[in-house]
């Protein structure tokens, strides 16, 4: 039993495995030494696509984009699945089925009249365009994720404060995000990392070089001609730095999370 | 009372609902809409028709990438039962489970895009994966993983369509397996059956609808997921061996600027969607009243 789990665990290890040590070779050592690890380590690769490859900036941009992203997807996650989850009100629950339908639409479906549409909102190249269209991408499944919280928490806590008549945004703060913070952090996560990987839209309406984010960054050096094994693979592991780290401290958080229901990718 | 909470409830889902109208609701239906005109995505565009729709059926791409999902979703079955035996056998308890878990599950917070890189550059003929198979004495198996139509195809169906859902596959069914009554193994013990005969008659059918949800899941998955791993997999090649549904819409819109005709792609793609969409939400439709 045991055997089987090494074996698993070696193949779901190696791919990563294999690109660090790549990343950590230069172009004449990889040329010789592909599998094994490198007899001269070398950050040389790194500073190329730190500096050269500008994956500073993206990394930077990403840093911005994402917390603020995450803002405003709270928000819209958190109110609308302590309705769906804890008010009554009509159509509730054919609102919340017409939500989770509308989870399955794939980017590439989406893209060309999104295009369009932030075009007519002026907001192509910006972080606005792009936060409203991965807010609304990703937030349904935060939504869904919070809705089956809310609906199992204890209704005495919510009842005792629509009784001392809290006006609706009171209760957001001081009822809603503290009895939830646990969920919370769950969909931070998850959040986190579908923005940080997310590629289509941010190539679709970030065009301009310097407002990148360092998903776009590595997927554009991929699309470089001739580029070193040993550049790419610094960059992915620059970029994938970041999640893994994040799992590292995490881990519970984004298992738990991730059998409420379905996953996005 | 009971109408402020009415007016409450709405206030607090006008944000996700405006969102979802306007991005997705929206678009979808404009999709449609615009599969009967010809566009470039600036300037006029020009009624045509059913025209989009006779050229798309008439072209071998459209079909070639109905052809290549079909596969793809062929690798369900084994993407399915792997994770479940596995997680048959990691029910029995597990030392260091934790750590086991934590290297599994690595594939799904690296991101499609990360791990397509990754695998675009570990299956080339002088990549990592054949040089482990050389240095194995198995040479013969070193073949062109990426650049053979067929072989491209079956290595995204099993790294895209098996490997990558592995990890989350076994935690996933690890959990619906935690809700097995244990009167029911013990039952079977006493009658003598032996790990074959408990996994098929007792494990499984206990698990039905979490494997219901996991298959649904993995239809989602190719059919409308695949897109940024097949990207940085293999972008759509060699030819169009790995090009689908959803890379021809890319293909139609943006690279050659067709978007009327893109729009009739999108619109295929819609019905499959609808489709799959209407098992999904009656089986989350089961989970919430359960």
């Amino acid at each position: 039993m045991y055997l089987i789990l090494i074996v698993f665990a070696f193949i779901a290890l190696y791919p990563l495995f294999f690109v660090l040590i790549t990343s950590l070779k230069s172009a004449g050592e990889y040329i010789n030494n592909k599998l094994l690890l490198p007899q001269k380590a070398t950050f040389a690769n790194y500073r190329y696509v730190w500096i050269n490859g500008n994956m500073l900036k993206y990394f930077i941009n990403s840093c911005i984009l994402i917390p603020a992203a995450l803002i405003v997807y709270l928000f819209v996650c958190i109110s609308a699945g302590f309705a769906f989850g804890r008010m009554r009100f009509p159509f509730r629950f054919s609102i919340f089925l017409s939500v989770l339908f509308l989870m399955i639409f794939p980017q590439m479906l989406l893209s060309i009249q999104i295009f369009q549409i932030i075009r007519n909102m002026r907001l192509v190249n910006t972080y606005v365009g792009l936060i409203l269209v991965w807010v609304a991408y990703f937030a349904p499944f935060g939504t869904y994720i919070m809705t089956t919280y809310y609906s199992s928490v204890p209704m005495e806590i919510v009842e005792s404060a629509r009784i001392d008549g809290a006006s609706i945004w009171q209760m957001l703060f001081r009822i809603m995000v503290p009895i939830a913070k646990p969920m919370i952090v769950i969909i931070v996560i998850i959040g986190f990392q579908s923005m940080w990987n997310e590629l289509p839209f941010s190539l679709l309406l970030l065009q301009t070089e310097h407002l990148r984010t360092i998903t776009q960054g590595i997927g554009m050096m991929q699309g470089q001609y001739g580029l070193d094994d040993t550049i790419l693979t610094a960059a992915i592991i620059s970029a994938a730095i970041v999640p893994f780290i994040l799992f590292i401290f995490f881990q519970r958080q984004i298992t738990m999370g991730s059998y409420g229901g379905a996953v996005k990718g | 009372m009971m109408k402020s909470e009415a007016v409450d409830s709405y206030l607090l889902i006008m944000p996700l609902l405006l969102l979802l109208a306007v991005f997705i609701l929206y678009p979808v239906i404009a999709n449609i809409y615009l599969s009967f005109f010809k566009w470039k995505g600036m300037g006029r565009a020009t009624f045509t028709g059913f025209d989009n729709y006779q050229t798309m059926f008439k072209d071998q791409t459209f079909w070639t990438s109905i052809k290549n999902t079909s596969i793809l979703l062929l690798y369900i079955p084994l993407g399915t039962i792997l994770p479940i035996m596995i997680s048959a056998f990691l029910r029995e308890g597990l030392k260091g489970w934790p750590i086991f878990r934590a290297i599994i599950y690595l594939p799904n917070i690296l991101g499609y895009v990360i791990i397509g890189m990754i695998f675009s550059i570990v299956l080339r003929k002088l990549g990592p994966l054949n040089g482990v198979l050389t240095v194995l004495g198995l040479g013969n198996l070193a073949l062109d993983w990426l650049n053979k139509p067929d072989l491209a195809l079956n290595s995204l169906g099993i790294v895209y369509g098996v490997w990558i859902r592995l990890g989350f596959g076994c935690i996933f069914f690890l959990a619906a397996m935690s809700s097995i009554d244990e009167s029911l193994y013990d039952a079977a013990k006493i009658d003598g059956a032996l790990w074959w005969r408990t996994f098929w008659n007792v494990t499984v059918p206990s698990i039905r609808f979490s494997i219901e949800f996991w298959i649904v899941l993995s239809c989602i998955e190719i059919l409308a997921r695949a897109f940024p791993f097949i990207y940085t997999f293999t972008r759509g090649g060699p030819g169009f061996a790995t090009f689908t549904l959803e890379y021809g819409i890319y293909n139609a819109g943006f690279i050659a600027f067709n978007m009327g005709y893109a729009s009739a792609w999108a619109s295929v793609l819609f019905v499959f969607c609808g489709i799959i969409a209407f098992f999904q939400v009656e089986l989350m439709r089961k989970n919430i009243n359960a």
